[in-house]
Parts: structure tokens; sequence; C-alpha cells
């Protein structure tokens, strides 16, 4: 260290590398016990059965499901996307699509589409939303209907969804998404296994970019060919097979995605459903959730099962994503002050220390100590503050941990599930697993910090997230 | 701090070391699999050919001539097609090729989903030995799908032990699956008394006797109508509602009686229940307490209670209409959306 910094100065600027090396380390400990118990639960888990075999095992008691798909603007995919829906493999749904006052003419393609006639449906207003205009059904299925009601967002919409349907158990999917043919009777599966207990269950999402998709199917897996989406491909990797998987194993999975999650609908009701107007209604609601059983003492579980499979698009623009990742990050900060009582609660038992703790060190401090390090951290050692010790400890923390955890991710798939279908494709993943470390990675964390700064402002904007549509083929 | 680096320097390493075995693997499985698709299409194609020709001695040499998980695999998938003699005949070929000793040991010694899939290749190939297989299985297997599986299995055979001790193989926590549903639906009717037992046993978890009381429901008729009008005065909700669902299906004399009663108890699923087997049997004393019922705070049961009385024709209609014309209620409401639902006018 080069004489002449006060004693001070190098005192708070050992504090504060500390602070940012302690953060990182605790991150990096948390990915890597993550990929350990995922390993673990993995290896735990069978080889999957086969479509067939399923419809033949459980067909005859598979409980009835309602898909409820919240369409806001959508008119572009959205008849595509209920023409595969209702050709799911599944014995007892109903399709229930809330167009959420679109601007555009999702209702009117719809009602073309489907020949859609209005239809009277008594229902239990259990959950407030905004008016419905009408419900309509159609003669051509009696498995669709379609609630047109005003505009007041998606958990409002996935409310009055959850009104209408009629069946014990709902499943949430996004409107521009493709649930793969068994995707409800994989889903389905823990409610058979275990009916009592089971509350929620999560499948996988996979980036459709690149992949060749026909009358709302995907016919060919193929890897994005942008390097965006390519590295989001590794990074839901890491978010579904890692962390999911790990925290499903031990039932303190704090999140299943809104855009394919199944609940059973009284549970949900009781805890007021979807909350309005959050950023992530999804990680509100398993939040709820897991306070309203363990306030009532009752067993339950909540589960990820990475088989079932549902295919969305990615961003492929740098201010798309920007936008939706500083969301991502409102909606997680939102949601750790909201229901801040529950963090290191005895009360809430693994919830509060394990997945509050979790959102704590990777979403709430996260990002803010990795940002301040990249400053901070080489402008000490210049500055002769710090020695190169704490510069390669933060080093190997951002990047060469960086390469392990993603590699290790796509081990995981790869020796469990193989999803990928060709060599090739592992080859390129793990160049981009590796590659994605310098460079992406840091600008997300930009963008999460910028969530942050966006939700200290209270900026409860959703921006809007420009899709081009998934009924192309390769992109 | 430098044991930080090191050991991050390691750790990448050894990953991405792993990584590229797992490519070298991949490019090998591809190969194979290739070669496994060919023979699987070449066997079905055999498969195919022999319910035209009947020649089980060309139908062996392709089966013994290709891999027995792929044998077994195919076999199977085909003959969840076929029905009657021609099954019959692919049985035979399929137990001289000695397919169920192959799929017996895929049940000891395969994953569990192999195991689950071996247990019910078993029982649809119906060989000697499957039973001794099965019971082995649903005795000692550690895991309890595979056990439900077996018990299943064990049914479709015909060879499956008192329930109450298969279900004591099968352990409690899978006594919660809606697996056993199924387990029970398949039940011989010469068997029905032990469901009865079981369905009437205080001490068993109410979500299996309701089971048992539903497949009693389903397949046993009205011979059980007693046994589940004693049922519907039983401690556990679960338990009177399916009673009183089966009481639906079934009719019984007292059941005016006992539905009016149900209509009156503290659990929102047995009150619906109650409605809903009204609403099937029809009774005219009963549109009294289901108009009431339509002011039952849980809407299920409101809902119920509507569709009952719709479900009664005329008369039913008529009273709906009534209530819908009166003031603003609960029932009110409940009736004008009844009455509503349906296309638009």
């Amino acid at each position: 260290m080069i004489a002449g910094w006060s004693h001070e100065i190098v005192l708070a600027a050992t504090i504060l590398s500390w602070f940012i090396i302690g953060t990182g380390l605790a991150q990096t400990t948390i990915y890597l016990l993550q990929l350990v118990v995922a390993g673990y639960a993995l290896s735990k888990r069978p080889p999957v059965a086969r479509s067939a075999l399923l419809w033949q095992r459980y067909s005859d008691v598979a409980p009835p499901i309602a898909l409820l798909v919240p369409a806001y603007n959508e008119a572009l995919n959205v008849v595509e996307s209920v023409h595969s829906m209702l050709a799911l493999e599944y014995p007892n749904f109903e399709v229930v699509v809330i167009n959420d006052g679109s601007k555009d003419d999702t209702l009117q393609r719809l009602i073309e589409a489907f020949k859609l006639v209005k239809f009277h449906r008594p229902y239990e207003e259990a959950l407030a939303h905004k008016p419905i205009r009408g419900l309509y059904s159609s003669p051509m299925t009696e498995r669709l209907f379609v609630v047109d009601k005003e505009n007041g967002g998606k958990a409002d919409a996935q409310n009055a969804g959850i009104n209408v349907c009629r069946a014990p158990l709902f499943c949430v999917i996004d409107g521009d998404s493709i649930l793969e043919p068994d995707a409800l009777m994989r889903a389905a599966q823990p409610f058979i296994d275990d009916p009592e207990r089971t509350i929620a269950v999560g499948g996988t999402i996979r980036i459709a970019n690149g992949s060749k998709i026909e009358a709302g199917r995907v016919r060919e897996i193929h890897l994005p060919r942008r390097l965006l989406p390519l590295f989001q491909v590794v990074e839901y990797l890491r978010a579904f097979l890692m962390a999911r998987l790990a925290w499903s194993s031990i039932n303190t999975l704090m999140l299943v995605s809104g855009a394919f999650g199944m609940f059973r609908r009284a549970e949900v009701v009781a805890v007021g459903g979807f909350t309005k107007g959050s950023m992530g209604e999804d990680l509100d609601l398993v939040i709820k959730l897991h306070r309203h059983m363990r306030d009532m003492k009752r067993e339950y579980r909540i589960q990820f099962i990475p088989e079932p499979v549902c295919w969305t698009e990615a961003p492929e623009t740098l201010s798309v994503l920007a936008r939706q990742r500083s969301r991502w990050q409102r909606g997680a900060l939102e949601c750790f002050f909201r229901y801040r009582s529950m963090l290191f609660n005895p009360r809430y038992g693994r919830v509060g220390f394990l997945g509050f703790g979790h959102i704590l060190v990777v979403d709430v401090l996260g990002p803010v100590a990795e940002v301040l390090g990249y400053i901070l951290i080489p402008a000490f050692w210049l500055l002769g503050i710090l020695s190169a010790e704490y510069l390669l400890a933060f080093t190997a923390l951002i990047f060469t941990y960086g390469v392990c955890v993603s590699v290790c991710s796509l081990i995981l798939e790869e020796a469990e599930l193989q999803r990928f279908p060709r060599a090739r494709d592992l080859a390129v993943l793990t160049a981009a697993a590796v590659i994605e470390n310098f460079g992406y990675r840091q600008l997300n964390n930009f963008w999460r910090v910028k969530g942050w700064w966006q939700f200290l402002r209270g900026n409860q904007g959703w921006g809007e997230m420009t899709r081009t549509g998934l009924s192309g083929t390769k992109k | 701090m430098w044991y930080i680096w090191d050991l991050s320097i390691l750790l990448s390493v050894v990953s991405l070391v792993i990584m590229l075995f797992l490519i070298a693997r991949r490019m090998l499985q591809e190969r194979r699999g290739r070669a496994a698709a060919d023979q699987r299409r070449q066997l079905l194609t055999a498969l195919i050919a022999f319910t035209e020709n009947r020649d089980r001695e060309a139908l062996k040499v392709r089966l013994l001539g290709v891999p027995a998980g792929i044998a077994i695999d195919a076999g199977f998938e085909f003959i969840s097609l076929l029905r009657g003699e021609e099954r019959d005949d692919v049985l035979v070929a399929f137990n001289e090729c000695g397919l169920p000793a192959r799929v017996g040991r895929q049940l000891q010694k395969g994953n569990v989903a192999d195991r689950i899939h071996a247990a019910e290749m078993l029982a649809a190939l119906g060989s000697e030995d499957a039973s001794a297989s099965l019971l082995s299985a649903l005795a000692q297997d550690r895991s309890r799908e595979v056990r439900i599986a077996a018990a299943i299995a064990l049914c479709d055979l015909g060879s499956l032990p008192l329930l109450g001790t298969a279900l004591d193989f099968i352990g409690v926590a899978g006594q919660r699956s809606r697996r056993l549903i199924e387990l029970f639906r398949r039940f011989p009717r010469s068997r029905f008394n032990e469901l009865a037992v079981h369905a009437s046993r205080a001490d068993a978890s109410p979500f299996v006797r309701a089971a048992a009381i539903d497949a009693l429901a389903r397949a046993g008729g009205f011979g059980f109508a007693d046994f589940f009008a004693g049922l519907a005065g039983d401690a556990a909700p679960e338990v009177v509602a399916a009673a009183l669902r089966a009481l639906g299906l079934t009719g019984h004399a007292q059941a005016p009686a006992i539905l009016k009663r149900a209509m009156e108890n503290d659990d929102w699923e047995v009150r619906a229940a109650a409605a809903e087997s009204a609403g099937r049997l029809g009774f005219p004393e009963l549109a009294a307490p289901l108009s009431r019922l339509m002011d039952d705070e849980v809407w299920t049961v409101r809902y119920a209670a509507a569709n009952a009385l719709r479900s009664f024709g005329q008369s039913g209609e008529r009273l709906l209409r009534e209530i819908a014309a009166s003031e603003v209620s609960r029932s009110q409401r409940t009736a004008s959306l009844i009455l509503a639902e349906g296309p638009a006018l």
C-alpha cells in the first residue's frame, strides 16, 4: 500500500471492499449451494415418462384445469396461441382468455376466428377487478371462454379469470407463450400424487427465439442466432434448473413464474389473488401463499418441476431487455419491502430465513454491491489504497465463479435432462456461458441498479414490451 | 484472499472439463440414438407385418435381433393398440422371447420411471410370474409411486392382496395420491366388500375412504345404497360429502331426509354435495331447502343449489323465476344469474 493515505481512508476503503466482496461471496456461496442441492434433487428425480404413458396413467384421475390467458394488445398472436392451447393434451380443461381492454383488435380477431357469441356465465365475485364488459363462448368448442374487461393490468386480468373459471386448479400463461402439448399433464402430476398438500407448481420457461414454430407449436428446437437471446438461454437455465429446483426441493420456492404456473384456486382466492399494480405479481402471490399457509399452520407444497415446458420470446434488443430487467428488479424490491416482516422471522421458518435471505442477498444487496465494486475496487487498487488481493478476489467473484456457476447449470441440464437436441448446441451454449460473464452480466447489473433507482423514485410503469411474435419461423 | 481466486480458477476449469466430456458423450449418443431409432422402426414394421401374416417365427427373430430395451418399449407401445386375438398372438411371441422376464428385471433394477413402466407392462403382458414380481415390488419397493403402480397392475391381473394389506404396503404418504382412485375404480365386483369395509373404517384417511365410496358408487350400484346412507352421518366431512354424492347416483328411500339434514351441515362441501345430489335425484320435497340454500354464504353452495333447482325441470324453473323476481338478496342474485346462464339474447 502507498504510504500517505490516512488511516481513516484506508479503513473506510477496506470496510467498503469487505462489504462488496462479502456480498459477492455470500451470493456465490448461495449459488454453489443451490447447484449442489439442485444436482442432488435432479439425480433423485426419475427420468420422465413419455407423454403417451402419462396420458394412460393419469388421464382418468387428472383434475379439471382452467388455463387463464391475459391478453393485452396481442392481436398479432392471439388466435394462433389460442388454437395451440385448445389442442393441448389434457382430458379436462378450459381456456379462459381475458382481453384486458386491448387497444388493438385482439377481441375482434378472437370473435372472428372462433365465432364468439356473448354468453352469460354465473361466477363468484371472490376477487376485485375492473368491470367485465362481456363474456363470450364459442359454438366451435366448449373449452373456450373469452372475458372482455376494462384495462386494469395483468394481475387484474388474472383475478377476473380466477373469478370466472370453475376448475379447482388454474394455470396462468402469457398470451404470447407456447405450452408444449403435454405441459398441463406434467404440471398436474404433483396435484395428482399429493393433492392435499400441493398448492402451486411451476414449470420451466424456455426461450423460443431461433426455434422453428409452426401452427402454435415448436417444431424444431434451435438456439437463438443473436447473442442477446442466447445469453438469456443460459440465464434461464441458471434461474430454473439451479435456483428453482434447489429451493423447490426444500419447499422454499419463492417464485412460480407468471408465464407458466399452476395454482389451486381456493388458496389463491383465500390470499386475495394477484396483487393489483404489482411489478412482480407472480413473486408476490407465492410469498402470500407461503405466509397464508404458515399462518394457518397447514402442511403444503409449492413445487417446481423441470419437465413441463412453456416457450416464450426473449427480448432481442438492449432497450427492451433493459426495461424488462429494471421492472423485474423493482418487482423483487417491492415484494421484499412489502413482506419485510417475514425476513428472518422464525414464524416463517425456512421461507423467512432462506427464501427471504436469498432475496436480500441476491436481489436487494447484490446488484448495488456489484456495481459499486466495478467502480471502487479497481479505483482503490489503482490509487494504492488496497492490495491486489482484493482486486483478484473481486475479479474471481465477478468472472470466474460466474463462469463456473453458468457452466455447472449447463452440466445439470445435460446430465439429467438433455433437452438441447444437438451436441453443437451444447458447445455454443458452453461458449455463451463463459462469454456472458464478460459484459452481459455487468450490463444486467447496471439495469438492476437502474431498477433500484426507479423503485426509490416510485416509478410504477411497466414500459412497452415490444414483441415481434412467435408465429414466424426461425429468427 | 488468494484462496478465493485459486478456488474460482479450479472450479471453473473443472466445470469446463466436465462440460467438454458431456459434449463428447452427447456426440456418441447422437450416433447410437440414430441406430436405436432405426431398430425401433424395423421392429414396429415387423409387428405390423405380423398382424397380417401371423408369422411368429419371423417376429421372434426380429424381437431377438434388437436390444431388449427397444423390444420391450416398442412392443408395449404396439400391444396397447391391439385387442383380442391379435393381441394374444403378439403376447405369445413376447413370452416365448422371454420379454416378461426382462421386464421383471427392470421392475427390480430400473430407476423409478422404469419400474413404474415395468409394472404397467407386466400387467399387460400377463405372464405366469408377473404376479410374483409385482407382489414383491408392492411389498418392497422404496418408491411409493412404484408400489401404487404395482398395486394397480396386480388389481388388473386379479392378484391384489387384501386391500388393507395392499394399503399398508403402499404406506401412509402414498395414501394421499389420486392414483388410489384409479386403483379402486379397477376393483373387481367380487371384492367390493373390501372397499366397503375400508370406506367405513374410522381410522383410515378420509381421502382414501372417500375414494372407496366414489368407486363403489360408480360400479356398485343400488346394492350399496344403505351403506352410503349410513356413512352420510360420518364424522369426517370428506366422507359425508362422498356418501352424499354416492346417494345422488344410487338413490335411497331415506335420501330426501338425509339430504335435507346435510344441507344444514357446518361444512360447505357437505352442503354443496347435498345440493348436487338433490338436483340429480329431483325429489320435489327438496325444493324448499334448496331455495334456502341459495342464500348460503358460500358461492359454490349457492350455485349448486340453484343448479339443482334448475334440473328439477319446469317446477324448479318456476321457483327460480319467483326468487329472481323477489326483493334483492343473495338468493335473488343467484337465481337471476342461473336463469341468465347461456347465450345472451
